[in-house]
């Protein structure tokens, strides 16, 4: 009997359907055959998939079973496709005493499976429970893109990933024995879906701003950073919190919004980074690889191309600590998402677009020994090292930043004694009021404008000749800074777009000298 | 580069303090234009390779006083507080006399060459004992005596405890040459020579040009707080009670005005003369 259940394939961000036919011929010598451009993982599941069925109590029949996987020119990978051979294998071998009418499997109670709207996922353990297995929001996703009445039989420690989509019916799967027994009339009780409701509640930052003594002019950076999009420099020190500085960014970035955090679980779930029982990623992410990370890491890659750090960073933020120490390819590699916010990676098994929009925050020593200008600590580099050091972040990049600032070392007796009291220090809380305004300010600026332009980090030189308007005096402050700094016209219009962000926090429509002022203690200093 | 021999460098009457030295050198070669009046009044500034925001602030301090006295600028062409010294010199339009620590004829590249042709450019010479010669560690040191034997006195910007500035300093202590050292902070590993220079008695110690502390009038709190310290735009606004944001901006003003420096994060007044 020939029995086609449906699954799906997810190819990057994208899910394709798959159908997976199971036929148990009458005839014939006894074997087991997979088709249809299946990956070694997929071979394998041959052995799970008969181990699984023996040790749930069941029978695998001692017939010629052939599995095809279509479309049979996709290649298809992973271990998901395991329940989906299962449960062809008992539906087709008859043990689950269906009766087949057209292609519903009616059940010998009252419920009926309707196979053509159902989609099975999802990887076995030898001894018939199912597995925790990646992509599964995804799929979701696709069950409710089919259709209304579509049901999934996902593994229950996996299945709260979709829960957030509302319109399906989720079917936790435990063993393979529970499944058999839920065609058999003893229904699973389905998942209830959780609808999302105000999230920002549930994301509490990492770090507080209000944690953080003195760099009072870093943590300024911070919010022009988060109110424009602007990436941002630091420069100094180890041990002087550059580190815990970039961590509370997230906590001062607006809120995901709810297509937003759908958009961050995707590539999320695709990575299979959820963790059990986590339905949403409600936090902004924040993606702090190491320097020794390869490119593939970085950018994305492997055969079946999975996303890399930028697009794990997507919507959050990128944090390169000791950028310098990153190897030079890795970093130009940045170089396309941080222009587009898209990443597309090219591999045998295909052309993967992966969404890639995060705010680079890079902290660099001053020097490779990290205690140039240390109030208390010699450096112990010589001019030559300190300059090739420097040299190993590239124009291009660089060009990509927009704020630089220095991290100085604290001393810690000059803080207590001058510092204000805690209580009045700035919290994220206050940062994040101010970075809220400022979008807002922005947002109904360019509400007519391009599609894809929301922070004025992503203007473009037209636009900010659109939408910038300096007074004259800050025009003329910014033309004597221009001849004093020796400025590309590059950097020209970069600090006239922090300057368009600090007066943004004011609310101010126009460019005045202060913030024009300011935007120029943010320059270029690398 | 081109390079010529002095011929019979012995006979040239302005190259007579040489002689002061008991190995003078056999030869000498030099690049640029040969004028014999510049060795006549000859000042050395030297220091430490590692040069730090200091010490490039003391040189800008000694060369323009030492140009207005009329004298030329002698140093080690070696990174840090010598390079520093003949960059300064040739912006201010003065002449500078640059001795190598090794052979005329190695080509120099990048940074060094555009300030080699700088010093030639403005009326300087290079100067070598050798014609082709590879740096060694021994090389320093016998350049070092030359720069001591031809100036009539020789200024330390910065030194370590162990520094090839300190041979020069012995040297230009041996031959009589004047020697001054600038005091430093204790705290700076790059200042313990001179400090020891001064302490015992072996260097005059430098104090700048007349200036009397203190006398600087200004309005300007930010200006005010400057006098007395270095500090970066956090200490500052911490000081004076006002936000990070408005300090930045009104700093940013002064720097455009010339009033204050910035180097490594940390504000300066520009002068306090």
């Amino acid at each position: 009997m020939l029995i086609k259940i449906r699954s799906i394939a997810n190819i990057g961000l994208e899910t394709v359907p798959v159908d997976v036919e199971v036929d148990v011929a009458s005839a014939g010598f006894p074997g087991f055959t997979i088709v249809g451009l299946a990956s070694k993982a997929i071979e394998e599941a041959r052995e799970r998939v008969k181990t699984a069925i023996i040790n749930s109590k069941l029978d695998f029949p001692p017939k010629k079973i052939t599995v095809n996987l279509a479309p049979a020119d996709l290649p298809k990978d992973g271990a998901a496709y395991d329940l989906p051979i299962a449960i062809g294998v008992l539906l087709a071998s008859g043990q689950i005493p269906v009766h087949l009418e057209g292609v519903k499997a009616h059940l010998p109670g009252e419920g009926e499976v309707d196979l053509t709207k159902s989609f099975f996922y999802g990887e076995l353990s030898l001894d018939g429970t199912l597995r925790p297995t990646r992509g599964i929001l995804l799929l979701g996703l696709f069950a409710k893109k089919c259709g209304t009445g579509s049901v999934i039989f996902v593994p229950a420690e996996s299945a709260s990933e979709a829960s957030v989509v509302t319109g399906i019916k989720i079917i936790p799967v435990k063993t393979l024995t529970q499944l058999a027994s839920h065609f058999l009339g003893r229904e699973i009780t389905p998942l209830t879906e959780k609808p999302l409701k105000d999230i920002d509640e549930l994301a509490l930052p990492e770090f507080d701003l209000v944690e953080i003594a003195g760099q009072e002019q870093a943590k300024r950076a911070l919010i022009i950073a988060a109110a424009g999009g602007h990436n941002l420099l630091m420069w100094g020190p180890p041990g002087t919190g550059k580190t815990m500085l970039s961590k509370a960014l997230p906590g001062i970035l607006p809120p995901l919004s709810n297509s937003e955090a759908l958009e961050v679980t995707r590539i999320y779930s695709v990575s299979g980074l959820l963790r059990p029982g986590q339905p949403l990623v409600y936090k902004r992410p924040f993606r702090s690889p190491h320097h020794g990370t390869s490119t593939a890491g970085m950018i994305g890659g492997g055969s079946n191309p999975l996303p890399g750090e930028v697009s794990l960073a997507h919507l959050g933020v990128l944090f390169l600590d000791e950028m310098p120490e990153f190897p030079r390819t890795v970093l130009e590699g940045l170089r396309q998402p941080m222009e587009d916010g898209t990443v597309e990676i090219v591999r045998v098994a295909g052309h993967i677009r992966y969404p890639a929009s995060f705010t680079l925050i890079a902290a660099i020593n001053p020097c490779p020994c990290g205690y140039l200008g240390h109030p208390r600590r010699e450096c112990k580099c010589s001019d030559k090292q300190i300059a090739k050091y420097r040299l190993r972040i590239s124009g291009p990049i660089l060009d990509r930043i927009d704020l630089f600032v220095a991290v100085a070392a604290v001393e810690t007796e000059k803080l207590s004694l001058t510092q204000e009291h805690p209580a009045d220090r700035l919290t994220s809380k206050k940062a994040k009021e101010q970075v809220l305004k400022a979008r807002k300010v922005q947002s109904t600026r360019f509400k007519n404008g391009k599609i894809g332009l929301y922070t004025n980090s992503q203007m473009r030189n037209a636009d900010v000749k659109k939408h910038c308007f300096l007074t004259a005096e800050a025009e003329n402050l910014l033309k004597v800074a221009a001849d004093r700094f020796d400025f590309s016209a590059r950097s020209y219009f970069r600090l006239i777009k922090v300057a368009r962000t600090i007066a943004d926090l004011e609310s101010n429509e126009k460019i005045l000298p202060l913030h024009m002022a300011e935007a120029l203690q943010y320059r270029q200093i690398i | 580069m081109q390079y010529h021999k002095l011929k019979n460098w012995q006979s040239i009457p302005e190259l007579k303090s040489l002689h002061d030295l008991s190995t003078p050198p056999k030869e000498l070669y030099f690049a640029g234009k040969w004028n014999p009046d510049i060795i006549k009044n000859c000042s050395a500034v030297v220091g430490s390779r590692k040069m730090t925001d200091y010490g490039a602030r003391v040189v800008e301090k000694i060369i323009p006083s030492l140009i207005m006295q009329g004298k030329t600028v002698i140093s080690g062409f070696m990174y840090g507080v010598d390079q520093h010294v003949h960059e300064v010199c040739v912006e201010n339009r003065g002449k500078t006399i640059a001795v190598l620590g090794w052979g005329i004829d190695t080509p120099l590249f990048g940074s060094d060459l555009a300030l080699a042709k700088k010093i030639i450019a403005s009326g300087g010479i290079l100067l070598s004992e050798w014609k082709t010669l590879k740096a060694a560690h021994w090389t320093f040191p016998a350049r070092n005596r030359i720069v001591a034997a031809l100036s009539s006195e020789v200024f330390i910007v910065e030194a370590a405890q162990k520094s090839g500035s300190l041979i020069t300093a012995a040297i230009a202590a041996k031959l009589k040459r004047k020697l001054w050292a600038v005091p430093g902070p204790v705290t700076s590993r790059t200042s313990k020579g001179t400090n020891q220079l001064i302490a015992s008695g072996k260097a005059q110690m430098w104090l700048g040009t007349d200036h009397l502390p203190g006398e600087y009038e200004t309005d300007d709190p930010i200006l005010e707080i400057l006098q007395n310290e270095a500090l970066t735009a956090d200490e500052i606004a911490r000081k004076l009670k006002n936000p990070v944001s408005e300090t930045g901006a009104n700093l940013s003003l002064l720097l455009l005005s010339g009033q204050i420096l910035e180097k490594g994060g940390k504000y300066y007044i520009a002068d306090v003369n």
